[in-house]
């Protein structure tokens, strides 16, 4: 295509017009009589520079099949690893026959029973475990004074409200640690014997370092109180106790006397109340108590039989609750959780198998003829 | 005080108002409910603040749009309107002051072209017999009627002009201030005498005087104006996307009681069969009642339910809308340089429905034509002449003829019919003389011109007379009587005694009409209407012209009959007025046939075009019948074997039968164009009613001049601001300058606005109700507590920042129900897999939480690109910015530190659930688009 311009014409119009001084200020004017003229930019005209990513066949079912294959992949070492952690579970609620400790329900001072334990891998967790115990009922979750348990002082005497009914007893005295949480503190103890040649020989147990680090270090102060036990009986405490504080109803001991081997565990910094506070999620749960001492077992439990003394506090059966202990060793995954894997590799299979259904539309599509 | 107050709020009732105008949504209440019960403590599961925020902030957003809006535009035009100046006599004399400041019982005095600025009581004019003429343009169709003083005070102010007289009258009643314009009943008091009063004395506020040097008038309604009461207030009109997203609300909101009723029942059971015997929690059963506690828990649920109450997304939509709209006014290719005037978006709220319009009513004139009309052909005593004398629009005087044969004829005085025809041209019409700016009806300003070049000029008019030179010789015509021009009449005829004495009557009108009432054996007639049919195909408008003789005799008994209905009440007159016309308007003998173009505006019939292969049905609305077929086959609107349909016929029909309505609107379902011929303005409206009552479609009307405002009115208004502007654009909720303007408007802008509003409101819905919905699962498994999910409200806050200015895909709201059903699968999966990973764990709530809310997020963002087919690098960075803000606020909430310690590795195991909980998610989405991206991928193949 050829075109002609006539550029020797439009220059000298051009050059005739710039000549006339006039004229040019009229252009100038035309221009700025066009006040209501939108502005001619990418984004008011909506042409953005913009990248719109043609997908193809090509791209969208390898795709699958290697997030597929990844999946799977990630499944398959969870599946594996989950395999590899070894978990002893004994049910020690004692409300049925043929269990260990069948009879612990019923006397209620100290049971034991003995098990086999195989040669572990790796650092042994101790944990206790509840079902049917609903430790997410929202009512139950709240029923705790936050500002109480940070350590501050006026709190004690004048509990939150979200603690009620277990703010004040009946005397109207306050309840410290009050709520319903607190109260209803996990309070079964267990020891560990390993039996070597007929003798009993304890397990140290480790009980450090348990909870959570921020509980432990932000959330839950005891008062600066030096003894601890002043906090809680109004001396030194600067306060004027009206009523005495006392304990959580279900509580046989003080809660500066939790621990009595150790006295820096003791108050609202005690690792099993800690544990405790933290809520579970689902009504079946287990909590860690303790793990075995790593200085005297660096290689984990070694192989051979074991009983375990409970000190059975904790009534469960009311509500048709179980109590078990678990011992088990950990991986990089966590504790032994067979749903995670098997849950990859179902969801990779998906993937390949939908990428095969797409294979074969995209096949039935593109070579329609061939059919 | 005659102080116009348009706009709504004053500083004191700002607050009450707009409270008042947005507690009447049901989400805004809803939420006001939510927000008291959050302050109860027994069953606030949230700080009563976090709901306050968005509640605070959707109603100062709203609240402040609607304030600017109030005060721009408004308060603007109303201090415009009120600080007009006006003349008013105080203390004997008269000052120029503002048009608020006129008072009822203020005398006033109005200049030759003033906008009256109140009801008035015409009590004097510098006319004869106290004429007055008002241009009535803004109120009706018709362009001039006289108005006349009572003769009492006439004689009175002319015997004794001064500005003592003028303050003399002391009592007048009216009837109440009402609305309608034609009708005033009131009494003068005065002088122990009482006279009555009707619309003949009234100037109303809005018209302008003209012909007149000056009037004095007396205030009798101000802000109470027959013409301000007029004014109806807009309707609200609602976007069928807000139908839709208010009955989805709706629908949530019974979901959301039935669930918590649901949910509380469970909880009550549980209070009574589990907790009772659980020693740490009986106690925790209020008052020991499992019943009080379900109740309790009940508004719990309610509150804890409330975020699949997607009320942000009222925020978001006000937002999503008022960017589209600037886009639309923003955009170069509908401006227009020769006005310099861009799209105007005046509605901000109906962006989305011009994605979805399926009828398309448009007027004809000004509409699809330019409205500069030419005089091109006529016909005279059956001969065609060609003329030409607009091919310059400026010419006037210039002698350009292309009718020389016309010119010789008329010079020679040969032809008595033309003569006549011209001389007609020039006395029927009611354009004014002393007009520097456009006639207010461009036909007659086109035909007046026609007549002065040829040499019919038409020189000046009064009251009584009007005087035209006729080829150099100047003759006056008294003007007995001038019968208005109306739309349903569709003629207007003046009566005039000619200088030689003899009685006549010129009548210009449509064809249809003048030819029904021609006398027997009309000379020419049949040439005339073949000339008629050609200029019709030629696309041109025609008016017929004809004279007729009165004889003396008839003159003086209809003079009478006419005289006599004055003093009759308003309707009965009417009804006699119509009769005594039809009587004088017949037996006319057919002069001639002016035919006049009006081109179709650029890019007409391309449009139509377009907008019909998008599937728009087009109905075009007009008056005449032939032109307008015509017209429609040259824009392509008709084919050849169209059909048409005559809306005279049709409405008497439906007018006895209105099941008929629906019967024809499932005919016309079939028809890609409709062409409604003869209709009327009042009709017009009617036909967007009938298409709106029987469709489901959104309907679109788009006009340009006053009398389409009712059919603007109607749904979604486009105003056409070309040449005349105005009246159409004020009510419009869109206003264009070309039709051609329309293709961009609907199918770029519309569309875009509702793929992304609809694809906005799925996915939100889909965001909200499937976190929601974790909160019912989750009840299953805590004993129906309304759990807390601190998290979710984290992830919440991201979805505003997916949405600003992103382009979606297509979706209907049809499928909502689609993605509702999807929110509550990925809700199942958000839950049930971190279930059965935590299940009998040593994991605690917190961290479910936060897997769970992780998931979400993933979830959502994998939506979003999935969804996101043009990425621009806003939409990159929101949703980077909003994946790193929630990392961000999940670090500040759940802290680091949490991770470290016992199990250290839990942290792997939190990653590893929410990712596969998200895949599992959003696998099905992704599997639709992978099997839509091949299969599409074949459609192009094809």
């Amino acid at each position: 295509m050829l075109l002609k311009l006539g550029g020797h014409c439009s220059f000298q119009d051009f050059s005739e017009e710039s000549c006339h001084g006039p004229g040019s200020d009229e252009m100038v004017q035309e221009e700025n009589e066009f006040t209501n003229r939108p502005d001619n930019t990418a984004f008011t005209q909506q042409r953005l520079p913009a990248w719109q990513p043609i997908l193809s066949a090509g791209i969208v079912i390898p795709g699958f099949v290697l997030i597929g294959l990844a999946f799977i992949g990630v499944g398959v070492a969870l599946f594996v690893t989950s395999r590899s952690i070894q978990v002893l579970e004994r049910d020690y609620t004692g409300d049925e026959s043929g269990t260990p400790c069948a009879s612990c329900a019923n006397s209620n001072v100290q049971n034991s029973f003995g098990f086999c334990f195989p040669q572990s891998q790796g650092p042994v967790f101790f944990y206790y475990g509840l079902s049917n115990y609903f430790q997410n009922y929202r009512r139950y979750g709240t029923s705790k004074d936050d500002n109480q348990l940070y350590g501050v002082l006026k709190y004690f005497t004048s509990p939150s409200d979200n603690c009620a009914p277990y703010a004040y007893n009946s005397n109207n005295q306050p309840i410290v640690p009050c709520g319903s949480i607190a109260n209803s503190m996990f309070n079964d103890t267990f020891k560990l014997y390993q039996t070597v040649n007929g003798t009993r020989q304890e397990v140290s147990l480790d009980g450090k370092g348990i909870a959570w680090w921020t509980d432990y270090n932000i959330k839950y102060r005891n008062p600066t109180n030096n003894p601890l036990k002043d906090a809680f009986n109004g001396s030194n405490s600067g306060l004027f106790y009206r009523n005495f504080l006392i304990n959580p109803i279900y509580w046989s001991k003080p809660a500066y006397e939790l621990d009595t081997s150790d006295p820096s565990n003791n108050g609202f910094v005690n690792q099993d109340f800690l544990v405790w506070m933290r809520r579970a999620a689902l009504p079946d749960f287990r909590k860690l108590y303790r793990r075995i001492s790593q200085d005297k077992y660096p290689d984990g439990l070694p192989a051979g039989n074991y009983s375990l003394e409970i000190t059975y506090n904790y009534r469960v059966y009311r509500f048709s609750g179980k109590k078990k202990v678990v011992f088990s060793n950990v991986s990089w995954m966590g504790g032994k959780n067979e749903f995670l894997g098997i849950a990859y590799l179902v969801v990779g299979s998906m993937c390949v198998f939908m990428s095969i259904v797409m294979l074969i539309v995209y096949a039935k599509f593109k070579f329609p003829d061939e059919e | 005080d005659n102080v116009v107050r348009s706009y709504k709020y004053s500083p004191l009732t700002f607050l009450p108002l707009t409270l008042f105008e947005q507690f009447q949504r049901a989400a805004n209440l809803y939420y006001l409910l939510m927000m008291v019960l959050q302050c109860v403590p027994a069953i606030s599961s949230i700080p009563w603040y976090i709901t306050i925020i968005p509640l605070i902030s959707i109603l100062s957003v709203r609240g402040l749009k609607d304030l600017s809006n109030d005060m721009q535009a408004r308060r603007r035009s109303d201090s415009e309107i009120n600080s007009r100046p006006c003349d008013i006599l105080i203390s004997q004399s008269f000052r120029t002051k503002k048009w608020k400041d006129v008072c009822v019982g203020d005398v006033l005095r109005i200049h030759k072209d003033q906008v009256i600025p109140a009801d008035l009581l015409l009590l004097c004019s510098s006319e004869p017999h106290s004429l007055c003429y008002v241009e009535t343009a803004d109120i009706d169709e018709t362009n001039l009627k006289y108005r006349q003083a009572l003769s009492a005070t006439h004689n009175e102010l002319t015997s004794n002009p001064s500005e003592e007289a003028l303050g003399a009258f002391d009592v007048v009643l009216c009837e109440e201030p009402n609305n309608r314009l034609y009708t005033f009943r009131g009494q003068l008091q005065w002088r122990g005498e009482i006279l009555p009063l009707d619309s003949e004395h009234i100037l109303l506020r809005g018209t302008v005087l003209r012909n007149t040097g000056f009037a004095y008038g007396l205030a009798i309604y101000t802000a109470d104006s027959k013409i301000l009461r007029n004014s109806g207030k807009l309707k609200v009109k609602r976007t069928q996307m807000e139908k839709v997203f208010n009955k989805v609300v709706i629908g949530i909101v019974l979901c959301v009681l039935l669930a918590a009723l649901l949910l509380a029942i469970g909880n009550g059971v549980f209070s009574t069969q589990v907790m009772r015997q659980t020693d740490a929690l009986s106690a925790l059963v209020v008052n020991s009642d499992a019943v009080y506690t379900g109740f309790l828990v009940y508004w719990s649920y309610i509150i804890l339910l409330s975020p699949a109450m997607p009320i942000a997304l009222y925020i978001r939509f006000e937002l999503v809308h008022t960017v589209h709209s600037l886009f639309i006014g923003w955009d170069l290719e509908m401006y227009w340089q020769q006005g310099d005037k861009p799209a105007q978006a005046r509605n901000t709220s109906l962006n989305e429905e011009l994605g979805q319009v399926g009828y398309l009513l448009s007027d004809k004139t000004g509409t699809l034509t330019q409205n500069r009309l030419l005089f091109r052909q006529c016909c005279i005593a059956g001969d065609i002449y060609l003329m030409d004398l607009s091919w310059n629009p400026f010419s006037c005087g210039g002698l350009f003829m292309s009718a020389p044969a016309l010119v010789d004829r008329l010079r020679r005085n040969q032809c008595p019919l033309s003569r006549q025809f011209f001389t007609a041209l020039a006395l029927c019409h009611t354009v004014m003389a002393e007009w520097k700016e456009q006639a207010a009806s461009p036909d007659e300003e086109a035909l007046v011109g026609a007549a002065r070049e040829l040499g019919w000029v038409f020189l000046s008019r009064a009251r009584d007379f009007i005087v035209v030179s006729e080829m150099g010789v100047t003759r006056r015509y008294q003007l007995l009587a001038l019968l208005d021009f109306t739309s349903k009449r569709r003629r207007m005829s003046v009566l005039v005694r000619e200088p030689e004495g003899g009685i006549k009557l010129y009548c210009k009108g449509a064809d249809i009409v003048i030819l029904e009432r021609l006398q027997k054996d009309c000379p020419y007639q049949e040439r005339m209407e073949t000339a008629l049919e050609l200029f019709a195909e030629a696309c041109l408008r025609t008016l017929c012209v004809a004279v007729r003789s009165v004889p003396e005799a008839l003159w003086e008994r209809w003079n009478k009959t006419l005289s006599q209905s004055a003093t009759m009440a308003t309707c009965d007159r009417d009804v006699l007025l119509e009769e005594l016309y039809d009587k004088m308007e017949m037996d006319l003998q057919l002069l001639g046939v002016t035919a006049i173009e009006d081109r179709l505006q650029d890019g007409v019939p391309e449009t139509i075009a377009l907008l019909q292969e998008a599937g728009i049905k087009v109905w075009v609305l007009t008056g005449d019948k032939k032109t307008a077929v015509n017209i429609g086959f040259s824009c392509k609107l008709l084919d050849p074997d169209s059909r048409i349909v005559e809306w005279q016929e049709l409405q008497a029909e439906f007018d006895q039968r209105p099941e008929w309505g629906a019967t024809f609107m499932s005919l016309t379902e079939h028809c890609r164009s409709v062409l409604c011929c003869r209709v009327t303005p009042a009709q017009k409206a009617g036909i967007v009613n009938m298409v709106q009552k029987h469709t489901s479609s959104v309907t679109m009307s788009i006009g340009d001049g006053a009398n389409d405002v009712n059919m603007i009115k109607a749904h979604v208004g486009v105003g056409l601001a070309g040449v005349e502007g105005g009246q159409a654009v004020q009510n419009a909720d869109f206003a264009l300058s070309q039709f051609r303007f329309l293709q961009r408007l609907l199918l770029i802008h519309g569309r875009w606005s509702y793929r992304r509003i609809s694809l906005f409101l799925r996915y939100f819905l889909f965001k909200t109700c499937s976190f929601a919905l974790v909160h019912v699962w989750f009840g299953f498994f805590n004993g129906f507590s309304a759990q807390q999910d601190v998290s979710a409200e984290n992830s919440l806050k991201f979805p505003e920042l997916y949405h600003s200015g992103q382009k979606h895909e297509l979706s209907s709201p049809l499928k909502l129900s689609l993605s509702l059903l999807y929110a509550v699968y990925a809700s199942l999966v958000f839950f049930f897999i971190p279930f059965g990973v935590f299940y009998n764990t040593a994991l605690d709530y917190q961290t479910m939480a936060v897997t769970v809310s992780m998931a979400a997020t993933f979830t959502a963002t994998i939506e979003i690109i999935l969804m996101t087919r043009y990425w621009t690098k806003f939409n990159i960075a929101a949703v980077v910015v909003s994946v790193v803000l929630f990392f961000i606020c999940t670090r500040i909430t759940h802290n680091t530190r949490l991770f470290q310690q016992s199990p250290k590795d839990y942290y792997f195991l939190v990653w590893l659930t929410a990712l596969l909980t998200a895949w599992t998610a959003v696998l099905p989405s992704v599997t639709a688009f992978a099997l839509n991206v091949i299969l599409t991928l074949h459609d192009k193949h094809k």
